[in-house]
């Protein structure tokens, strides 16, 4: 029994992507039901990471180790990859200067607050 | 017989499941930044979907549109964050 190399290679893509969409409706379901602001910046990172830049990976894999595309999936194998270090660069970005300008401006409420350690001064 | 593609497109409508809840967050979120954040986590979302569902197609020109994507939430970020700070964009 001779086993196709592409075929392993499309399942290993297709079962990363299936892991990326079990991280992402995790992260939803965080973002549903976490009490606060600062803490939904949680959710928004298991979202964002696990499900966005792992899929894309896995969608990388799966598209070099399809042969039904012809030489284009060469061409979206590395489209995927670009997109996820695209997103992996840029997401704790965006979310860390949302974060910091949400706690300077005082816009978002800090209620369920065990401990602050911007309290203390250090403005800047 | 479990192929590949069955588990991807099972995997397409967890992808729906989740951006039906990231929606329920962006219309009743209590503050700006609530609904910014769930703005983002469904960008991101929407771009892996993008891509997902370009493989099911085998229609690779889909993918390029997710960078295009996820560069403008990014702005979108910055933006929103200058506007809650009270600044002008190039303080």
């Amino acid at each position: 029994m001779v086993i196709d190399p592409y075929l392993i290679g499309r399942f290993v893509g297709a079962a990363i992507v299936l892991v990326g969409a079990f991280y992402d409706l995790t992260g939803s379901i965080g973002m549903l039901r976490f009490p606060n602001f600062f803490t939904r910046l949680h959710a928004a990172t298991v979202g964002a990471i696990g499900g966005s830049v792992l899929p894309m990976l896995g969608v990388s894999i799966y598209a070099a180790s399809e042969p039904a595309l012809g030489e284009y999936r060469w061409f979206m194998a590395g489209a995927s990859a670009i997109a996820a270090l695209i997103i992996l660069i840029v997401a704790p970005a965006g979310t860390h200067v949302l974060a910091r300008a949400a706690y300077r401006s005082g816009t978002a409420p800090k209620e369920p607050c065990t401990y602050d350690a911007g309290e203390e001064g250090d403005e800047r | 017989m479990v192929t590949p593609e069955t588990l991807v497109a099972a995997s397409v409508i967890v992808y729906i499941v989740a951006l039906t809840l990231y929606t329920v967050r962006v219309v009743k979120g209590p503050t700006i930044p609530d609904r910014i954040l769930a703005v983002d986590a469904l960008t991101y979302d929407l771009a892996a979907l993008i891509a997902v569902i370009g493989l099911l197609l085998r229609s690779p020109l889909l993918v390029p549109s997710a960078i295009v994507l996820s560069l403008w939430v990014y702005a979108l970020d910055l933006y929103v964050a200058k506007y809650l700070e009270g600044r002008e964009l190039g303080d």
